[in-house]
């Protein structure tokens, strides 16, 4: 590649390369969250089409607050694209306390929480990249409700 | 809900091999909450989680709440998005009545909306398929497609770098929504369905949202940002339970906030 190529190469198509590689990870993420909840669709939840993400370095936590009603019962699931990654969620009341029902789980790059409310308020759903190979890890969270 | 095309063929294999029998880790019982940093101020429910809720508490005649009329088009653009989430919210009231003219007329003037907002394309699909899934009585993806609908109208203003916009389509939507559920709950008050009000974050997300956006100061927006003053006490009881009269005075606001949504003033 003769140099003015390779200046074009850097400053124009590698960043449109990473930018892509980028964003299709986030989906990627998001594709292994709902493949996650997709069993759940079979009875009866209705999984909503939007979904947090971002990335996270091993052992980083991010919080994601949300308003849920009694009434209702949501599952909140969590995926990554990064294969040896262990990644968990878990929901805590305004006041810091843990309130998942036991059915939640966790394995490697999938986990899940699940959540009856016993009052109508806002909630913290707790998402952490417990372990990962890479530095930065990309995660999804979708919920359903029903 | 689920997209068949956004479904990884590597995550499906993956999940068939582990199963779904995982145990939690365990987790801390107890957390300080504000040690952590937040991806979203507050996630904003959709009209169809509080319907859901409100259902559980007993029958509701959702045709009462059903309403296609066409409407005015506005040419300032808080207005309309304004307006386009209270017209997917009535979508979503039309899907519990299982009234599909309404439900199609309702994905036309969405449409339509969209379009005098720039953002049209990234509807069409979705106006059509609420339209065929109407046709055949197939509320659950009509549901779907109304989720998908404000998701790709949200995504397009996003992209614009237009998310004041998008706060907006939200809270025109959980204005209706609060309209419907204030005045389900007014008619047969009863404790847990005026608990579903209890939203103070959410009021507090909107307040800010809406201080944030004095390029938008039209006078719909000033009246909403007073009105949110005035909800915020009855609503935010702390231990107290929310009374009658409350619900019945934030259905009289958003009412009142309705109209001026909807109508030219």
């Amino acid at each position: 590649m003769n140099p003015h190529r390779q200046v074009i190469f850097i400053l124009v198509v590698m960043p449109l390369i990473l930018g892509a590689t980028a964003i299709a990870s986030v989906d990627d993420a998001q594709s292994f969250a709902l493949q996650a909840a997709e069993p759940y669709v079979r009875e009866g939840f209705q999984v909503r089409e939007d979904y947090w993400g971002g990335d996270l370095a091993a052992g980083e936590k991010k919080a994601v607050r949300q308003q849920l009603f009694k009434g209702n019962e949501y599952w909140f699931w969590l995926g990554t694209e990064v294969r040896r990654a262990k990644v968990s969620v878990h929901i805590y009341d305004k006041e810091g306390k843990l309130i998942e029902q036991p059915d939640s789980w966790q394995k490697g790059s999938y986990a899940a929480a699940h959540v009856v409310p016993t009052s109508t308020d806002s909630y913290f759903i707790i998402v952490a990249i417990e372990e990962s190979p890479e530095e930065r890890t990309h995660w999804a969270l979708v919920y359903g409700f029903r | 809900m689920i997209s068949a095309f956004k479904i990884n063929k590597w995550a499906g294999i993956t999940l068939a091999v582990i199963g779904f029998s995982a145990q939690a880790a365990p987790a801390p019982q107890h957390i300080d909450v504000k040690q952590y940093k937040k991806v979203e101020d507050v996630v904003v429910p959709l009209p169809n989680e509080v319907f859901a809720a409100l259902n559980k508490l007993g029958p509701v005649n959702w045709k009462e709440f059903v309403r296609t009329e066409k409407g005015v088009n506005f040419s300032e653009r808080p207005r309309t998005a304004l307006l386009l989430g209270n017209v997917i919210a009535d979508g979503f009231i039309a899907v519990q009545a299982q009234d599909a003219p309404a439900v199609k007329e309702i994905g036309q003037r969405v449409l339509s909306l969209a379009k005098g907002i720039g953002v049209g394309a990234s509807i069409t699909p979705h106006a059509k398929a609420i339209t065929e899934a109407a046709d055949k009585r197939k509320w659950d993806s009509v549901r779907q497609e109304l989720d998908r609908t404000q998701s790709s109208v949200q995504g397009a203003m996003n992209e614009l770098q237009d998310q004041k916009l998008s706060q907006l389509v939200s809270l025109g939507g959980w204005l209706r929504g609060t309209q419907i559920l204030t005045a389900v709950v007014s008619k047969h008050f009863t404790q847990e369905g005026a608990e579903l009000l209890h939203q103070p974050d959410l009021l507090r997300y909107f307040g800010d949202r809406l201080n944030s956006m004095p390029e938008y100061s039209v006078p719909v927006v000033e009246s909403i940002k007073r009105s949110l003053v005035e909800v915020r006490p009855l609503i935010d009881t702390g231990n107290r339970p929310i009374s009658p009269d409350a619900v019945r005075k934030i259905n009289e606001i958003t009412t009142r906030l309705d109209g001026e949504i909807v109508t030219r003033q």
